[in-house]
């Protein structure tokens, strides 16, 4: 409370000081043992107690022969029962008013909790103090109830309920009868009951509505890329030049055309020209590819007939040595299932090394290239 | 009501180099500008002048810095550039910020930004109906609301222009209102999920309402998303935002909350006490005619 208590058995120890004859010590024994006997009296019958402490209030006056430190424990003692006497009266009305003093409105805790607090001032010994304790457990357990109380107002917003209630507000009480949940509803009853919700929401807020172009914002139209200058120079520079080798040179004069779209249509052409002479003999896919003199050119070779074959202008299938040839593509020919699957679009991933292509020059004996250089 | 056009409203003084062109210069507004300017250049008769009447202090503006002064017409085009530009930026409901106006139309013009601002005000507000707030004093960041008073069946006229937000919000507001001041983000997870509103899932009207709630709700002010100290896992909360007190108030939030459940707002006496105290608040005497309020 709002007191620190140091000792609550110091009122002992002080008698202990004072009394020291043996005399003074019979005297108080006597005194003591009255006190007890009254104490158990008041304890049992707190309405009787309470008339009877009236009178005590103006206790009789001491006999004149008694001790002066003897009559300071005299009165000490009744200030000791006093308070106790209000204690008891205090938790005995904050129990009979317990209704009110729930009430959110009363102030009477508040009321009661100051009384204990000025009572507490005066204890000194550890009985009171026990009623003291006695009547903060029943305190808070009151101030406990009251904030309860406090919080009922609250509990009334049931959100199950407001859920429900939105529900059939906009009209919608149904869809729970229909749909187990609302998210597996149609997603046009969904948007009707979000729309129809912010049709009633809106009334409520002051939005500023937004406005947009009637006809849309003006489209810009991309402005057409202007020619980088800056290559046309660099090319006519190195046209001019002597230094730079016949074949790029004559490259160079076509570099605006498309060169894997010309080398294709090229190659094209000079299958389809072997294919006219010896329509019955398909070609070997290795011969028709193979450079002997060149790797690189190879590689490119077999780079462009891919395209050749993507875009179904011819077939690769494997002969009877199970070695790739090339045939012409005639779909109105196709008769048997195995080769109307083999129409279907593959794709294949061949490796080719440096001693590969060698092996396969020893191997298939080539001495020309078929697909010769276009520079 | 006649209002006369933003024109009016400034003082006109006629130029002796440009005869008829209408000029105007900070002073007309601030009446101390001009003599500062005549002061700290030094010109005698500074201290004698008198706003509006073409003296010496004020030719002296007009010679020395001429982005100081400009044409009648000049400035109704910067008011309009402006106003054009507080609605477009108000499609998106993020708060303008200063910084913002001030680079893109305000530019050599900053000397007369808040008359700039106060005249755009008036023009939103006879204009459009909008009244320009400046949404918290240390921001400098403003939105625009609506100064008129919905009308009944306003949103059929309307039709649907955008998202219908509206009501995801306004039951959000309304479940903060009922739950104190704040809610956990779990329990308005919980609410949503019955009206199959989920945080993980791409909902067919709203995308994705994680993003809606706790990120654009809060750009645009209408939300404050704080994470609830000494929670561990992380939990958040929750609160109105400064957006939402401005365009709707907690009575009318109650109001909307009563109505759905078909009750009057004093069945709920904590919130209602709340609600009037707030009401209380917002009563004050307004100034005549629009005014930057915050």
């Amino acid at each position: 409370m709002s007191k620190e208590k140091c000792s609550l058995t110091g009122g002992k120890e002080k008698r202990g000081e004072l009394v020291r004859s043996l005399a003074w010590q019979h005297l108080v024994k006597q005194e003591e043992e009255e006190a007890v006997k009254k104490e158990e009296k008041e304890e049992g019958e707190d309405e009787e107690e309470e008339g009877s402490d009236s009178s005590s209030d103006d206790p009789n006056p001491e006999p004149p022969c008694m001790h002066p430190d003897l009559l300071e424990l005299v009165v000490d003692r009744e200030k000791c029962r006093k308070i106790r006497r209000q204690y008891r009266q205090l938790i005995y009305t904050v129990q009979q008013n317990r209704e009110d003093i729930v009430n959110t409105a009363s102030d009477t805790l508040s009321e009661a909790l100051e009384e204990a607090n000025v009572l507490f001032d005066g204890v000194s010994r550890t009985r009171e103090a026990a009623l003291d304790a006695q009547f903060l457990v029943l305190a808070s357990d009151l101030g406990k109830e009251k904030a309860k109380q406090l919080n009922t107002d609250m509990n009334f917003f049931n959100p199950i309920a407001f859920c429900d209630l939105l529900l059939l507000f906009v009209g919608f009480n149904w869809v729970e009868e229909e749909c187990k949940e609302f998210s597996d509803c149609d997603d046009s009853i969904v948007l009707s009951f979000w729309g129809m919700l912010h049709e009633e929401a809106t009334s409520w807020m002051l939005q500023a509505e937004t406005f947009h172009f009637i006809f849309g914002s003006f489209k810009a139209e991309r402005s057409a890329r202007k020619p980088r200058l800056g290559c046309h120079k660099r090319a006519c520079k190195m046209e001019g030049s002597g230094d730079m080798p016949t074949k790029l040179r004559r490259l160079d004069v076509h570099a605006n055309q498309e060169t894997t779209e010309k080398e294709v249509e090229r190659i094209l052409g000079l299958l389809q020209t072997y294919f006219q002479k010896y329509p019955d003999t398909p070609v070997s896919y290795f011969e028709f590819v193979i450079d002997p003199n060149s790797f690189s050119r190879t590689v490119e070779n077999i780079f462009y007939v891919s395209f050749i074959i993507r875009d179904g202008f011819a077939r690769i299938r494997l002969d009877q040595d199970r070695l790739p040839i090339l045939e012409p593509t005639n779909v109105s020919q196709v008769d048997d299932e195995s080769d109307s699957y083999s129409y279907c679009r593959k794709q294949g991933v061949i490796s080719l090394s440096l001693q590969d292509w060698k092996n396969i020059v020893s191997t298939f004996e080539i001495s020309e290239a078929m697909i010769k250089n276009s520079y | 009501m006649s209002v006369s056009p933003p024109g009016h409203m400034l003082q006109k003084t006629r130029s002796r180099s440009h005869p008829g062109a209408q000029l105007w210069s900070p002073s007309d507004c601030c009446p101390g500008v001009s003599r500062e300017i005549a002061r700290a250049s030094g010109h005698p008769d500074a201290s004698q002048d008198t706003p509006g009447t073409p003296s010496p202090s004020f030719r002296q503006v007009q010679a020395t810095s001429a982005p100081e002064l400009w044409t009648q017409k000049q400035l109704e085009l910067k008011v309009a550039e402006l106003v054009q530009f507080l609605l477009i930026k108000d499609q998106r409901k993020i708060p303008i910020k200063q910084s913002g106006i001030m680079k893109h139309v305000v530019r050599d013009y900053k000397n007369i930004f808040p008359d700039l601002l106060k005249l755009a005000a008036e023009r939103l507000h006879y204009v459009f109906g909008y009244k320009l707030v400046e949404l918290d004093p240390k921001s400098n960041a403003y939105i625009l609301i609506n100064a008129l008073e919905p009308v009944g069946k306003d949103g059929e006229l309307r039709g649907y222009q955008r998202t219908p937000t509206t009501g995801l919000l306004m039951i959000i507001l309304g479940l903060i209102l009922m739950n104190g001041h704040s809610i956990p983000e779990n329990d308005v997870w919980c609410f949503l999920r019955r009206l199959g509103v989920y945080p993980t899932k791409k909902h067919s009207v709203f995308g994705y309402p994680k993003k809606l709630i706790t990120e654009d709700f809060v750009k645009q002010r209408y939300l404050e998303y704080r994470r609830i100290p000494h929670t561990d896992p992380v939990d958040c909360e929750l609160q109105w935002g400064p957006r939402a007190n401005l365009e709707t108030s907690k009575m009318k939030v109650l109001k909307f909350v009563a109505k759905i459940h078909n009750q009057d707002p004093k069945d709920w006496p904590t919130q209602y006490c709340e609600a009037l105290a707030d009401e209380q608040r917002r009563v004050r005497p307004e100034p005549n005619g629009p005014a930057l309020t915050s």
